[in-house]
């Protein structure tokens, strides 16, 4: 469905009018600097848009990314320098003056209105109206001829509530074009959605740059950039380290921006582990499964779980942890039974969780880093139910230090953290005690590439202690490279196991993909798999 | 926590950014600040010690109604029913008090324990039950003021011994009991909202219930625990307003929910929880109480009075929403 706008993909396309003098650039950010509470975020950044291009913003988590898009778009007020928008200053500091001039931004959590229909998200605002009111059949019209320009293929008239994130991304930026928006900011556009869903926004977003729109999107994946940028802008802790046009750079030169040394290998050694069974799971019945699921895992193992998304994985971990009802079965951690469908229970017995979901389930963001890290084990820090300010803050200031986390200190919210560091929270608020069981769901989604081999570390770091490590995750190369054994979920089912010497098998992947997708054992071609996604281009 | 403000060498400077960082920072208090300048401008009887007490004895009712919000509105909830709670148990307490004359402590406890009941079923209905607690306090709001008329079959107490009145009217060190319950509650709980894990296991389960639960705490016993201290703190109001006109009255109390409500807003807590403080709490009502004592002071008719507090309310928290918003 998507051919007729590859088709239009040639960049010799772009409007003439578009590239002449008279409006060369869209959008300026010149000399940026900000500071949040002294602490500078932003060190005098410059940055310019022409028409008809993709610009790839990356760096680090905490590197300023998201800060610059929000001065970009008028969210934010910069403390030194000045945004202009094809030369007018952008001076008042609101969303609304940028969108005026021309600037809108997608955020990373979409603003959608998930009850009203698609149409309706798109109009709402500049609704056309008649003599009797809206006009809704002339609005599902132009929706539906918005919508097919961009290749999606489907009733303007559904519930916004309907479409999985990635389309609601779609019809956000649609959204945003048809109210004029001359440059677009897309927040980690991919971060958040499935992996065919990001062909598609790739595809949306040539689209764009053809039609003259200039675009500047923040994302930690190599292959995106590759994919449509034009051009790439890195920033180092609020410093710019490089600007230049995407094929005059390496992916090297890229990722040694980026964390500003040479990146050692991504994946640490796998620990030994031991023959001892730390965590056992026996015939475990999540409810809503088909069928009982069981798991053991030794003391310092990890466990992959991979699968499609709705494979069961989040749900068997939640089950496991007690925060997802299960209806029968045993868990025993260290020979002990423990109480399921109580996750106090669960702490009490060492198992830690590291949820998917940072933001609704990690942690919690209006509270500070002291607080989030000291909630999971406040027994320990407190005398009758008072809490001993002394042993929590060296606890959690030791806890958080282990896993590198970079912050202002402990008093510093939760919501003011980049991506990667809340999750380095997340996970060191576990560790400010001891843990025997460790589940992750997805512990690297959204987190850049420094923070991911930071992560990595940890979770090595962890299992070589002692721990038994279950982790869940869609990327393949980590069930790959981190995991002992994996095992392989479908519809609820464990679909197969994987040793060692069958995940260092060549056709490991493919083999995955078929337990997966419940496709016969037999190889045949045309199948997509879950890496070299671009390579089909 | 000034740390713009700091020059290089590490000195204060007073200039204009140091200003506008305070006056943002400190908002509701200058607000209540020029509140009172005013009072004390129009009329020399505002600012007198005299006068000073008669803002805290008003303020003492309301105080112990308006802490017990703090936290059930911390975690995202709302207790709409403290007002006919105050109704009900200063029923009970008169008719405890009619009934055992001498033994007047049993008319104490009884006031209190019938708030504890009906916040505990509050607590209970909200976290077991998961009726949403808008719903489940206004249909406590109703019962609670009807069974305040069955108790005195719809007329007030009257005639309750002497002993009774002793309770809200005994000065200890110049105070009386209220004001001093009062600085007690708000002191205490202040305390107990910073320092305790009790207070942070409110502070998560309002911002956050999914994550609190995966962090271990056990969501529902929270949830319980505060509309108990709610009802319990009620019912304490209760009495004290009972014993203070020596009389039990069904009319007790009514409205007083939203004064509460409204104290705490002022108090720039979240309506969605997870986000507020017990001293802005306290701050709120001060600023209510002021009011309602200034305007009485400048003789301004009854209405009038609403209709400024009204705006003065409103206007109040608008300042806060424009201070919050440059506090990034």
């Amino acid at each position: 469905m998507s051919d007729r706008i590859a088709d239009r993909h040639p960049r010799d396309s772009v409007p003439e009018a578009l590239s002449t003098e008279a409006q060369p650039v869209v959008l300026e950010c010149a000399g940026i600097e900000k500071a949040f509470s002294g602490i500078p975020v932003l060190k005098g950044v410059s940055l310019q848009l022409q028409p008809g291009t993709i610009t790839a913003l990356a760096g680090e988590n905490g590197a300023g990314k998201s800060t610059l898009m929000k001065i970009a778009s008028g969210q934010y007020r910069a403390d030194a320098g000045e945004v202009r928008v094809r030369g007018e200053l952008l001076t008042s500091g609101s969303t609304q003056s940028a969108n005026r001039l021309g600037v809108a931004i997608v955020p990373q959590e979409l603003a959608s209105l998930l009850d009203l229909t698609v149409y309706e998200n798109i109009f709402i605002g500049r609704e056309l109206k008649g003599p009797f009111g809206l006009r809704r059949k002339m609005m599902i019209e132009e929706a539906r001829k918005d919508l097919q320009q961009f290749g999606l293929q489907f009733d303007p008239t559904r519930k916004m509530g309907t479409l999985p994130v990635g389309i609601r991304q779609i019809i956000e930026i649609i959204k945003a074009t048809n109210t004029g928006a001359r440059a677009i900011l897309l927040d980690e556009p991919s971060s958040a959605i499935a992996e065919r869903e990001v062909q598609q926004l790739l595809e949306v977003m040539r689209a764009l740059r053809d039609q003259g729109v200039a675009l500047l999107f923040t994302t930690h994946k190599m292959e995106e950039m590759r994919a449509v940028a034009d051009h790439v802008v890195i920033l180092r802790d609020g410093g710019l380290v490089l600007d230049a046009p995407m094929a005059a750079v390496s992916d090297d030169d890229i990722v040694t921006a980026m964390i500003g040394r040479e990146l050692e290998d991504l994946f640490p050694d796998r620990p030994e582990h031991t023959e001892e069974v730390v965590l056992d799971v026996r015939d475990l019945h999540v409810e809503g499964a088909p069928e009982p699921v069981s798991i053991s895992v030794r003391r310092g193992e990890i466990i992959g779980l991979a699968g499609l998304v709705g494979a069961g994985r989040t749900e068997l971990i939640e089950g496991i942890f007690g925060v997802r009802r299960t209806t029968s079965g045993t868990i025993t951690v260290d020979g002990k039974t423990i109480k399921r469908n109580d996750p106090f229970a669960s702490i009490g017995a060492n198992i830690a969780l590291v949820p998917e979901d940072r933001k609704g389930a990690g942690g919690v963001l209006s509270m500070d880093i002291l607080d989030n890290g000291s909630l999971p084990r406040l027994k320990s820090f407190t005398t009758a139910g008072w809490l001993r300010q002394r042993a929590r803050r060296d606890a959690v200031s030791q806890a958080t230090e282990s896993v590198r986390l970079r912050s202002r200190g402990l008093g510093q919210s939760m919501e003011t953290l980049s991506g990667g560091n809340q999750q380095k929270v997340v996970f060191a608020r576990w560790l400010t005690g001891t843990v025997d069981v460790l589940l992750l769901d997805e512990p690297t989604r959204g987190v850049d590439v420094g923070a991911r081999s930071e992560i990595y570390r940890i979770i090595t770091d962890l299992a070589a202690k002692g721990m038994a490590v279950i982790m869940a995750s869609s990327d393949m190369p980590e069930i790959l490279s981190l995991s002992h054994r994996a095992l392989v979920l479908r519809e609820g089912r464990i679909a197969g196991t994987l040793g060692p010497s069958e995940l260092a098998a060549p056709d490991v992947q493919d083999r995955i993909f078929r337990l997966a997708s419940g496709l016969s054992a037999t190889p045949t071609t045309g199948i997509p798999t879950f890496t070299n996604k671009e390579d089909a281009r | 926590m000034t740390t713009e403000a700091l020059t290089p060498t590490g000195r204060r400077r007073i200039d204009a950014k140091l200003i506008r960082h305070i006056a943002i920072r400190y908002a509701m208090v200058i607000v209540l600040l020029l509140v009172m300048c005013f009072f004390a401008y129009r009329s020399a009887r505002f600012a007198t010690p005299d006068n000073a007490i008669t803002i805290l004895v008003a303020a003492a009712p309301f105080a112990l109604i308006a802490i017990g919000q703090t936290l059930v509105i911390l975690t995202g909830g709302i207790d709409l029913s403290v007002g006919s709670v105050i109704a009900l148990s200063s029923m009970t307490g008169a008719l405890a008090a009619k009934t055992f004359p001498d033994q007047i402590w049993i008319a104490v406890i009884v006031s209190v324990v019938v708030g504890l009941i009906a916040g505990s079923i509050n607590g209970f209905v909200v976290s077991v039950i998961k009726v949403p607690p808008f719903i489940a306090t206004l249909g406590m709001l109703t019962l609670a003021s009807g069974a305040a008329y069955v108790v005195g079959s719809g007329a007030p107490i009257n005639g309750l011994p002497e002993s009774f009145g002793a309770i809200a009217n005994t000065r200890v060190l110049g105070l009386t009991i209220p004001v001093i319950l009062m600085i007690i509650g708000i002191v205490g709980l202040g305390i107990v909202m910073r320092r305790t894990a009790f207070g942070l296991r409110i502070y998560a389960v309002g911002g956050n219930p999914l994550a609190a639960q995966i962090a271990g705490i056990k969501t529902g016993r929270v949830l319980f625990s505060v509309y108990a201290i709610s009802g319990a703190l009620a019912g304490l109001s209760g009495l004290m307003l009972a014993s203070r006109v020596i009389t039990g009255s069904p009319t007790l109390g009514q409205g007083y929910e939203l004064d509460a409500i409204a104290a705490v807003v002022i108090g720039g807590a979240s309506l969605l929880g997870g986000r507020g403080t017990i001293w802005g709490t306290a701050l709120g009502l001060l600023l209510i109480q002021t009011l309602n004592n200034g305007l009485d002071i400048l003789t301004v008719p009854a209405y009038w009075q609403n209709v400024i507090k009204g705006i003065l309310i409103v206007a109040a928290v608008a300042v806060d929403v424009w201070a919050a918003k440059r506090r990034v």
